[in-house]
């Protein structure tokens, strides 16, 4: 059987009156890599942060078959943007120390291997470049050998062949650690690739599935509109 | 030069000195990082009802001064929170309020009022030994507090979402910093004034970011400079019989320039 990571039952999110997500319901197996799709203000990030705990929610939302707050130790998290005040002098070594109370020299040499930063323990946080930021910031999800990694629109400041590798380092966590990986994006191209599954979310999941059965002509509309091309991928 | 040390309001502003250099220091890091000088400013100024609730009560001003900052610090959190208001409203609403409730206090007192004066624009020398060991004792529990937080507390002055997220009790932490800021603060206004008090915060800190590349370095060069501000202030200020506070400020932000140059010409 298989087992399931997350398990979303009945979630609602209301802010100021408004419907940010719609009683959702959906499970997501260990192992996987889900992409979570949908345009601007469709609750991508809404849905990222009740599972974390950051929101009140109704519903009932379980990781690991336990609430949240008790495997938070297991979950690995990457923001949309990290803003920070860049001018303050920390360096990465010293950043990555932050995350937990007892990081030794080996561990930390090890994620930041991983990500491929090692050549940039001593540099400053605020000097790094986005693409280099997400990396250490995966670095940092990694430290707690995470068994689900979220990422949320985790490549927005990236450029196009930093996204590649972004991507790359995801898909080798996701077969190296079976990693569980959800992520938030709107590069359709690179979910076909890359996910196992896809969530179509506007307020309401619009689609559920395999990228390349669940994407179709009429899911897109629903979520972009009118105007969005569909051309079916040939693989 | 040693024999001024003989003298007990020196070795009183001396010692004051030292611990509340520290203290201020290491707390201005994250004060800078959160972005929390108008706080500190804030709380300074409305301590004001306190320092005049203690003189109209004939009371130890300091000690009405720090509670009247506390209840104002757990004031602004819960304005934070419970409001649609934006931090800095907040923090506005109490300072002026504070203020006010100062102003229309020390009304009710008839005549001239040196307590006043003093606490307006502070005067290390005239520390009492009551004062000396409040200082000390608060100043050494602040600190202990801090260290043993440290990586709670920097975590929260990076990044709240982070965290959180670290299990940390986001909240909690804050409403701490907030009241632990509001009586160093406080502390520090009979050092250098209620109107000078955020220069401690502030001017260390600025100085070693100018050269630091590390956080352990921004955190150990801000209190090894803060010392140095105070200490040599308080000198000049005995020996040119200038205010020590005022004093202590100029020659912060005299260090502060000659640092800048000095680093731009060995940049160039």
């Amino acid at each position: 059987m298989d087992q399931k990571i997350i398990k979303v039952e009945h979630l609602s999110v209301h802010y100021n009156g408004r419907t940010i997500l719609n009683d959702l319901n959906f499970s997501i197996k260990k192992g996987e890599i889900v992409a979570v799709v949908g345009p601007n203000g469709s609750g991508k990030t809404t849905l990222i942060h009740a599972i974390l705990g950051l929101i009140p929610y109704r519903g009932n939302i379980l990781v690991d078959q336990e609430p949240v707050q008790k495997v938070f130790g297991r979950i690995g998290y990457v923001p949309q943007r990290f803003v920070f005040d860049r001018t303050v002098p920390m360096t990465v070594g010293e950043f990555l120390k932050l995350a937990f109370k007892k990081i030794n020299q080996r561990q930390l040499r090890r994620v930041l291997l991983e990500v491929d930063m090692i050549a940039h323990e001593e540099a400053s946080i605020g000097t790094l470049s986005g693409g280099q930021l997400q990396r250490v910031l995966i670095a940092r999800a990694l430290l707690s050998n995470p068994t689900l990694l979220l990422l949320d629109e985790a490549m927005s400041e990236i450029d196009i062949a930093g996204e590649k590798s972004f991507y790359d380092i995801i898909k080798h966590l996701n077969r190296i650690h079976q990693t569980t990986v959800v992520m938030v994006s709107h590069e359709i191209n690179m979910v076909y690739k890359f996910a196992d599954q896809i969530i179509c979310l506007n307020h309401d999941i619009i689609c559920y599935g395999k990228p390349k059965d669940a994407i179709t002509k009429e899911v897109l509309e629903k979520l972009y509109g009118q105007e969005v091309k569909f051309q079916e991928h040939q693989h | 030069m040693l024999e001024l040390f003989h003298y007990p309001f020196m070795q009183r502003a001396f010692f004051g000195g030292v611990f509340l250099s520290a203290l201020l220091a290491y707390l201005g890091v994250f004060v800078v990082m959160r972005r929390m000088a108008f706080f500190s400013d804030g709380i300074a100024h409305a301590s004001l009802a306190g320092v005049a609730a203690g003189v109209l009560l004939s009371f130890n001003p300091l000690v009405t001064a720090l509670i009247a900052s506390l209840i104002f610090a757990a004031l602004i959190f819960f304005l934070e929170k419970k409001t649609n208001l934006s931090s800095d409203t907040a923090i506005g609403l109490i300072f002026t309020s504070g203020m006010a409730l100062g102003v229309l206090l020390i009304s009710l007192k008839s005549g001239y009022q040196p307590e006043l004066i003093g606490f307006l624009f502070g005067n290390i020398l005239t520390i009492q030994h009551s004062d000396l060991i409040i200082m000390v004792a608060l100043s050494v529990a602040i600190g202990g507090f801090l260290i043993a937080m440290r990586r709670q507390i920097t975590l929260l002055a990076l990044d709240r979402e982070m965290a959180h997220l670290s299990g940390i009790n986001a909240d909690l932490f804050q409403l701490l910093m907030h009241m632990i800021l509001a009586v160093s603060v406080v502390l520090g206004i009979k050092m250098l004034g209620i109107i000078l008090v955020s220069a401690l915060l502030i001017i260390p800190v600025s100085i070693a970011k100018l050269t630091s590349r590390s956080f352990r370095a921004l955190v150990f060069w801000s209190i090894v400079v803060s010392e140095i501000i105070v200490l040599a202030g308080l000198l000049v200020s005995y020996f040119l019989d200038l205010p020590a506070g005022a004093t202590i400020v100029l020659t912060g932000t005299a260090v502060f320039f000659i640092v800048f140059i000095f680093k731009r010409a060995f940049q160039t």
